[in-house]
């Protein structure tokens, strides 16, 4: 498939860890890069005497993000395949939505665990509960 | 190589792995999908023994089991140097800190300046981060979130402005207890 645009690759994406969701396994990969094919004008070849030419590009580069299911050759059909290119310039913005998306498709975490905190309030009543009544006794 | 333990510590890592190879390395995300039990071979020929005489039942017991359980995986590795860093997590509190360490990451690979990493964003973030992390060691000790509370001071001095807020916020969290 090819690159899609940030708006269509989160509606994909959405829909990739929907599909997950009433499976029991299954695994979701997300990868992010720079983007350094085709990037002549920001990216000089390495020469003798600046071998690291990479660790100083002229300008910002784009990030390439991917995603994909990882289904095997068996599982051609189901196999899908996402990718993007977000631009510096948007580069906040698309980790704001990609928080969300990412947030909302991983249901399978466990939620935040209130248990403990909730044990130990109950534990500082019944301390504070005792204490009255052991000043009330005489 | 191993996981790190702290996401902190990942970052930290990951962070002065692009900096030294910002055109090879990679940032993955893996989300799985694990059934919440594991089938034993004995219940796996149980199953078969059953589904042989008498199907339904077999698939309707399947269908009242727990929701599986995931975790989160976050890998960096650079192929040239064959360096890798993991972290890893089941909570889904930690998701959006992890996506919002992804930006951090990214701004990097993108080769945008790092001061402005530090911006009003940021500094929220590293704020969630803290209460995070003061909920999670309410049950384990006194240890973890200090360092936690550190961290967001030192990364509240770039951002001079609005770090008196900051701090207040840090210092209540740390009354609470």
């Amino acid at each position: 498939m090819g690159v899609l645009t940030n708006e269509e690759f989160f509606a994909k994406l959405a829909g990739l860890f929907e599909s997950g969701k009433n499976k029991d396994h299954g695994a979701i990969y997300l990868t992010q890069k720079r983007l350094s094919y085709d990037q002549e004008d920001a990216l000089s070849k390495p020469t003798a005497e600046d071998s690291f030419a990479d660790l100083h590009p002229t300008k910002p580069l784009p990030v390439l993000i991917r995603a994909s299911n990882n289904k095997g050759k068996k599982k051609r059909g189901e196999k899908v395949k996402l990718s993007t290119v977000v631009e510096p310039a948007d580069l906040e913005a698309f980790f704001v939505r990609y928080a969300e998306v990412c947030r909302a498709g991983m249901a399978a975490l466990k939620p935040r665990d209130r248990t403990k905190r909730k044990a130990k309030a109950r534990k500082k009543k019944v301390g504070g509960a005792g204490q009255t009544a052991m000043s009330a006794i005489p | 190589m191993p996981y790190y333990d702290k996401s902190e510590d990942w970052l930290h890592q990951s962070a002065l792995l692009l900096q030294a190879r910002p055109a090879t390395t990679r940032i993955t995300t893996r989300y799985n999908l694990k059934p919440a039990h594991r089938v034993t071979k004995a219940e796996k020929a149980a199953a078969a023994a059953a589904s042989t005489t008498s199907p339904p039942p077999s698939t309707a017991n399947a269908a009242s089991k727990k929701p599986p359980r995931g975790h989160l995986v976050l890998k960096t590795f650079d192929p040239s140097s064959g360096v890798c860093l993991k972290y890893k997590t089941s909570k889904a509190a930690e998701v959006g800190r992890l996506v919002q360490m992804l930006g951090t990451l990214g701004r990097r690979m993108a080769a945008l300046p790092e001061v402005a990493v530090s911006g009003g964003g940021a500094q929220d973030e590293v704020m969630a981060d803290a209460a995070a992390e003061a909920e999670v060691g309410v049950g384990s000790g006194v240890q973890t979130p200090v360092p936690s509370a550190a961290a967001a001071a030192a990364a509240a001095v770039p951002a001079a402005a609005s770090q008196a807020g900051g701090g207040g916020k840090g210092k209540k969290k740390k009354g609470k207890r």
